[in-house]
């Protein structure tokens, strides 16, 4: 209640408020934090001007202000932004942390920050809090089930693997979809640079420890200042800074052991035999059937006895391996009033629960700043890291460990000698394993130097600078007695550099006129440029094994070397303005021009539109506790999607050399006038506070269609090419998004806070080039229907009467309905739309509980709607079609004439039912309890007498309860397999998510 | 101050102008499509990435020839592979979607494409090489036809009318890639039409020898093995003839000298150049075991073939190795060479091709039926006949060419059943990839497979 008395007052101080700067007075005061302790470098700003000044290491500050000044604005890190109305000259100020009320948390938006209660845009922040001690390495996994209509999604269990970010569905059906990432103003470099084709995480390189916050703008009017790359969503990562103050030394070391999140059942040696016999008798009768089973045992159990099942080796088990992960990390921070620095160093160390895959990074961060006179302030950040990487082969590859599932469990997995056997079915990946490894190594250098310069009180011009440099080296070497090698050793070596550089100009003025109207103006100019460069180089013939580098091998294959850039220069400005603190409204402009693009389309507008009415000041609403805060909001705008490769709009010819001479072909086919995707996205919104900000929320409404989109349209073979880049197509997304912040509990000593989310989006193709389907293996782009729709056959189960698989003939009747009709043979069965990879319904719930020194939090997230579809069904539950072992559930096959079951009769080496069908599509729902933390904070009271000022113990898990239906691995392992399989929801032999249990403390000196 | 910001606002501006030329950027992989046609050098750099896209693994270099020999193959050979559409081949039950039939198809008109565009920019080449450029280029248009149209069509009936969809004839290379693409499927007969129009003329436009690079004796031996496929058998004797009498070319001293070279043999008359550093051999993928570059052993020889050969001293029979995978799969000798040339046209064919052509017409052109026969026989030290009848010559070629690509089209030229599915059965022809029937409507789909 008097939190709201004041909060009135102020209000009514900005009405009455004169804006004259003829006179000065004197303001001094004293900042505190609720709970008492003083807050050291505490910006104080005179509201619409920039004149302002920060709190010293006790707390104080001094302005001078014009007389007419009536009131103060106190802004923290961490804490809850206030505004206080000046009464005498010494003011006593008390600062909320900021998880107490979201609505006054400082967004970071594009070239500035913004009050979420003043906002208009759709931004989730995710706070360091809300992130701690999560224990992956890979920091977009601590954004999972954190914010509404953000998706997460890492490829498989592999420690590197590529990670899927989606932000409102997917607006893009070939170009890319992954948002935007910017740190500290610099837009990350963020190409997949794996040779190994499974695709690799680029920002692994980011140690989490020195994240902040992370804004993730959603809607247009948040991502149009970004233009033609704000289409997929932008996600601002700010780093974290020294505080004005004492220096504070922090250490954090946590220990980890992983696991898989789920297993499979595999047939062992008994049911394996058991079954196999049968399948070759039912293929070639009792006689040359039992003949054929038996010399095919005699070959997989090489000379063991399979009779006696003298072997029953569960591959399984080896290509799995016990998960660690190890976290260290140490920061020193601080400062005074002029200079403040934050220094970090990290160190993480991943095995994870795929055999020989490990990961360990080391990272450095220093970020400073110094105010050089009241009106000149400077500063660098600069971070380095180094990552090296470990890796196993792709999920489509014989080596990999996973695939090691479909050896015969009659085959022994070592020798007697302790080598591994070289003869099983497939190639013995444990050979792969001991004789051949792939390193990669990615150094990555960030940074930005800036400069702020205050003309006027009202104005400033910022100028930064930003580098990012993506340095990576692969090793691979391939010994004479790993599989599949023929050429005595064999040895790869690539090494890619891209560097960006950024470079921004921008003024921003701040005035409040007349003390109704606020203004609020950024303009500006930015120039981005972005050079690759690659080369590889493969060898053969290498004198031993121990010499393991090109300079041995006697011929060199395979030697690559390509150069390109990309650059984009860009216009923007953005005008936010507030009528009486109630009335809002905001436009933005970009104007970018891109290389990518021929010379006739090469620039673009990228405008946004938005509203807001804070109804809650209005006088009917103001006394109101019940409803303490609402506001309406609505925007709409227009951004691009620019990923589509440098040189997509030229018609191309590459090199094709032929007998070591050279050569050339059609690579690309022409298209002038390609241009960027637009997306068109509106939004409208409502936040509300109830019972006094105890319970705060936000329900949007938005739709978001993506026009023109960058479209891959294949083209018949006949033509010589394969596909061309057009601007074609539309994909609409429509979602509903939720979002709620309770205080269930505040009390002394004991909180209970409960954040929610549920997005709903409706991803639908609603224009393809001359409305024709495209279909891409298992999937299909067909209008109407969600992108990359499954399109199989459809599996009808098995007669009962001579167990043959059969698939519903589903040809078209003349009415227009289905032809239900069964068939045992597939080409007569036509496909149909089977289901879709993307959810439509995700969402996410955390609670936070304090108790005196214990806290305690968990996070349980879901996706709902979409399916995945078991790629490697065909070989693994494929009623023993070929020697691939079997899941244990195709013992449930069809024997005899009556048989009701859906796994048809076993015919080796014929395909009975195992075709690509709905047979191995299943829904891909689930629920996971993403992550746990406990934690007990040591007394002070023992603390402080050795020296510490503040020690926690905690224990964490990851991954550790997963709810789902999908009978495979995991329902968000997906094949890595090549770049576009994660988004195809294919899984093929794809490893499960690591389950993760941690401890850990934290000690602060 | 306002000289600060005097300097700022030029500053900001200087930059801005700078930046704005730098958006031109070209790409330094590529060529435009304008400069990789305009000049001599280039169009002859198209032409050589003519050859690269014939030899690549999804045609010549290799998968055409082992879905022949899978195709026409029952008993005497297996097949362990895990790769589907191959086994789909093996069992006569190919579906829509086969990725190595859609990759004969691709693979052939993306070469039909680039001969295309040769031909097209034929007046930009150098006088003196123009026409063996061109020469050269309709010789790889009428190889991709040929195999295009005899696995996609439907046998060419030797009496006529040959009105059965064949494959679309592209006789334009394709630069404007926003017009209509779509085309229909030419008659079997139209197909093969061009496919001898484009060989007669490569024959006289094409030099005797032309190094690596095919010659007028390579189209010459190529027009004898689609005259033979066509049943013309006067046509495929006096080609087959032609070769033997007139090239340089001469059978190998032994059997094993004819395979897994480096370089080419005196027996080549055309084959794909693979070295370690470009070209594809992947029959090794198949054929071969880990040691020799293959996987194992995927296709491996049963008794069934080897029950073929009637004299034991036949180094054919025995031209064999064992796995050092897979103990019970016995592999050909014949792929061994990672880094071989992939042979297409060798002059034992020829021999084969006179000796059949001569029983079936009762003439002696060139030397006796038996003589040639013998020839071939001779080399492989298998017992030499003291006569023979067509279905020896059949045997013969089996025997000879096996695992070369031959199989399928014989059964189907000389109507013999492969097992039990008759030459002419559906199951025998392959479907048009769906990804095309799914992208060009104007095709119509092959009897057996569906709409």
């Amino acid at each position: 209640m008097k939190r709201k008395l004041l909060f009135i007052l102020m209000w009514i101080g900005i009405f009455y408020t004169g804006n004259a700067f003829s006179q000065e007075k004197t303001v001094s005061g004293k900042v505190s934090a609720t709970d008492g302790t003083t807050l050291p470098g505490v910006s104080v700003l005179l509201p619409g001007t920039t004149i302002g000044t920060t709190t010293d290491s006790n707390g104080n500050f001094s302005l001078k202000v014009p007389e007419s000044a009536t009131r103060l604005v106190f802004q923290y890190l961490g804490y809850v932004r206030k505004e206080a109305t000046i009464t005498g000259n010494f003011l006593e100020v008390s600062l909320e942390n900021d998880e107490e009320n979201r609505l006054d948390e400082v967004l970071v938006v594009g070239y500035g920050t913004q009050i979420r209660r003043k906002s208009t845009d759709n931004i989730a922040r995710i706070t360091a809090s809300d992130m701690a001690d999560v224990p992956s390495p890979s920091f977009q996994s601590l954004l999972s089930g954190k914010a509404a209509g953000v998706q997460v999604m890492q490829t498989n269990g592999k420690v590197e693997s590529g990670m899927t970010i989606r932000v409102r569905g997917v607006s893009s059906i070939s170009a890319g979809s992954d948002p935007l990432y910017v740190l500290d103003g610099m837009p990350l470099i963020n190409q997949n640079e794996s040779n190994y084709t499974a695709p690799t995480n680029p920002l692994l390189t980011l140690s989490p420890s020195e994240i902040e916050s992370i804004d993730i703008l959603k809607d247009a009017a948040a991502t149009a200042i970004y233009g033609s790359r704000g289409a997929n969503g932008v996600i601002i990562i700010t780093t974290k800074s020294g505080k004005e103050g004492r220096n504070v030394l922090n250490a954090n070391v946590s220990q980890g052991f992983s696991s898989p999140t789920r297993l499979r059942e595999w047939l062992n040696a008994d049911e394996y035999i058991e079954l196999f016999t049968e399948a070759a008798i039912n293929r070639y009768g009792l006689e040359d059937g039992t003949d054929i089973a038996e010399e095919t045992f005699d070959w997989l159990a090489v000379g063991t006895d399979w009779r006696n099942r003298e072997v029953n080796t569960d591959w399984q088990d080896l290509a799995f391996q016990n998960g660690r992960i190890t976290d260290f990390d140490l920061s020193l921070s601080g400062g005074n009033q002029k200079t403040k620095y934050f220094f970090s160093g990290a160190y993480n160390k991943t095995d994870g629960i795929i055999r020989s895959n490990d990961l360990d990074r080391i990272s450095s961060r220093i970020n400073v700043s110094h105010e050089l006179s009241s009106k000149f302030t400077a500063g660098a950040n600069l971070s380095f890291s180094r990552t090296g990487i470990n890796r196993v082969s792709n999920d489509n590859a014989f080596t990999t460990p996973l695939q090691s599932i479909a050896q015969a469990p009659i085959s022994p997995a070592y020798l007697e000698d302790g080598e591994p056997n070289p003869n099983t079915l497939y190639a013995n990946y444990l050979l792969q394993d001991k004789h051949a490894f792939y390193n990669t190594m990615i150094r990555r250098v960030t940074g930005k130097a800036f400069a702020e310069y205050r003309f006027l009180p009202n104005l400033k011009f910022n100028s930064d600078f930003g580098y990012d440099l993506f340095y990576q080296t692969e090793d691979q070497f391939v010994g004479s007695q790993a599989p599949f090698q023929s050429t005595n050793g064999e040895s790869y070596a690539s090494s890619v550099g891209t560097e960006s550089y950024i470079f921004s100009n921008y003024l921003s003025f701040n005035k409040t006129f007349a003390e109704i109207h606020d203004l609020d103006v950024v303009a500006g100019m930015e120039f981005n440029d972005r050079k690759r460069r690659f080369q590889d180089a493969t060898g053969i013939e290498f004198p031993s094994d121990d010499l393991i580098t090109l300079r041995s091998a006697a011929e060199i294959t395979a030697a690559d070397g390509t150069v390109t850039q990309n650059n984009f220069l860009s216009y923007f400005a953005r005008a936010t303005y507030s009528l009486y603190d109630r009335y809002l409204l905001k436009a933005s402009i970009r104007r970018d021009g891109s290389s990518r693009f021929g010379t006739d389309n090469r620039y673009g507008f990228f405008p946004a539109f938005s509203a807001g009415w804070i109804v809650s000041e209005e006088s009917f609403l103001k006394d109101s506790q019940t409803l303490s805060f609402l506001k309406l909001k609505g925007s709409w705008g227009k951004t691009g999607n620019a990923e589509i490769g440098d040189f997509a709009s030229l018609g191309l010819f590459t090199g094709a050399a032929y007998n070591q001479t050279p050569g050339l072909a059609p690579s690309q086919a022409a298209n002038p006038i390609l241009t960027w995707e637009s997306i068109i996205q509106s939004d409208i919104g409502l936040e509300f506070g109830l019972l006094s900000d105890r319970l705060t929320g936000e329900v949007s409404y938005y739709t978001k269609k993506s026009d023109g989109l960058l479209f891959n349209q294949l083209l018949p073979y006949t033509s010589g090419l394969s596909s061309i880049t057009k601007n074609l197509g539309i994909v609409e997304n429509k979602g509903i998004e939720f979002a709620l912040t309770s205080k269930n509990i505040n009390k002394e000593g004991f909180s209970w806070n409960t954040n929610f989310n549920l997005a709903n989006n409706k991803n639908k193709i609603t224009e393809l080039p001359n409305g024709d389907d495209v279909i891409d293996g298992r999937n299909i782009l067909r209008e109407g229907n969600p992108i990359y729709a499954f399109y199989i056959l459809e599996y009808a189960g098995v007669n009962p009467d001579n167990g043959d698989g059969e698939y519903y003939v589903n040809s078209v009747n003349e009415d227009g309905s289905l032809n239900k009709e069964r068939t045992a043979n597939a080409n007569a069965a036509n496909r149909i739309i089977a289901g879709s990879p993307i959810p439509n319904w995700i969402g996410g719930i955390t609670n936070t509980i304090r108790y005196k020194d214990i806290d305690f939090s968990f996070t349980f997230q879901g996706e709902w709607g979409a399916s995945i579809y078991n790629g490697g069904g065909v070989y693994q539950s494929a009623n023993m079609i070929y020697e691939d072992n079997q899941t244990k559930d195709q013992l449930r096959r069809w024997q005899n004439p009556g048989d009701i079951t859906d796994v048809p009769q076993a015919r080796l080496y014929l395909n009975n039912g195992a075709q690509h069908s709905t047979r191995y599509l299943e829904k891909a729902d689930f629920i996971r309890l993403r992550n746990i933390n406990l934690g007990y904070t040591l007394p002070k009271s023992f603390t402080q007498k050795i020296g510490v000022s503040n020690a926690r113990v905690y224990a964490s898990g990851f991954n550790l309860i997963t709810i789902t239906n999908y009978s495979g691995y995991d329902p968000e392992a997906r094949s890595d397999a090549g770049a576009s399989q994660a988004a195809r929801g294919i899984d093929f032999y794809s490893a499960p998510a690591a389950k993760t249990y941690s401890f850990g403390i934290n000690v602060t000196f | 101050m306002k000289k600060i910001s005097i300097y700022f606002v030029s500053l900001l501006l200087a930059s801005l102008t700078a930046c704005e030329s730098k958006l031109d950027i070209k790409p330094l992989q590529n060529l435009d499509t304008e400069v990789a046609l305009s000049s001599s050098a280039n169009i002859q750099n198209l032409l050589n990435g003519g050859y690269e896209r014939a030899g690549r693994s999804g045609l010549f270099g290799g998968y055409l020839q082992v879905a022949s020999e899978l195709y026409g193959s029952t008993n005497e050979i297996a097949w362990n592979g895990t790769w589907t559409a191959f086994g789909e081949i093996f069992n006569k039950a190919i579906l829509v979607n086969n990725t190595y039939v859609e990759g004969i198809w691709l693979n052939a008109y993306y070469t039909i494409n680039i001969a295309n565009l040769v031909i097209d920019h034929i007046d930009v080449v150098d006088e003196d090489e123009r026409n063996r450029v061109l020469g050269e280029a309709k010789f790889l248009r009428a190889l991709s036809y040929f195999e295009l149209v005899r696995n996609f069509g439907s046998q060419y009936g030797a009496g006529g009318g040959n009105s059965q969809l064949g494959v679309p004839l592209i006789l334009a290379g394709v630069l404007d890639y926003s017009g209509d693409l779509t085309a229909g499927r030419n008659s079997v007969s139209e197909v093969y039409a061009q496919v001898l129009l484009d060989l007669n003329d490569a024959y006289t436009l094409l030099p005797s020898d032309n190094g690596i690079y095919a010659s007028k004796f390579a189209a010459q031996a190529l027009l004898a093995r689609v005259y033979l496929q066509q049943g013309d058998y006067a046509a495929a004797l006096a080609s087959a003839n032609d070769v033997i009498e007139n090239s340089d070319a001469q059978l190998t001293s032994t059997y094993a000298a004819a395979f897994n070279n480096n370089t080419n043999s005196t027996e080549d008359l055309f084959a794909f150049q693979v070295s370690s550093q470009a070209g594809s051999n992947s029959l090794i993928t198949l054929y071969a075991d880990q040691d020799n570059g293959g996987r194992g052993g995927d296709i491996h020889i049963q008794a069934g073939f080897i029950n073929l050969f009637d004299s034991e001293t036949d180094v054919r029979s025995s031209f064999l190795y064992t796995s050092a995978n897979y103990a019970n799969r016995r592999l050909t000798a014949k792929y061994t060479n990672q880094f071989a040339n992939v042979t297409v046209l060798r002059l034992a064919e020829m021999y084969l091709i006179r000796a059949e052509s001569n029983l079936r017409l009762g003439s002696q052109t060139g030397g006796t039926p038996l003589a040639d026969i013998n020839a071939i026989r001779g080399r492989a030290n298998a017992s030499l006949k003291s006569s023979v009848t067509i279905d020896d010559v059949i045997l013969e070629r089996r025997l000879e060419l096996a695992f070369e690509g031959f199989l399928i089209h014989d059964y189907k030229r000389t109507g013999r059943a492969v097992g039990n599915v008759p030459a002419n059965s559906e199951s025998l022809v392959f479907p048009i990839p769906q990804r095309e029937m799914d992208v060009n409507p104007l095709l119509e789909q092959n009897p057996g497979y569906g709409s």
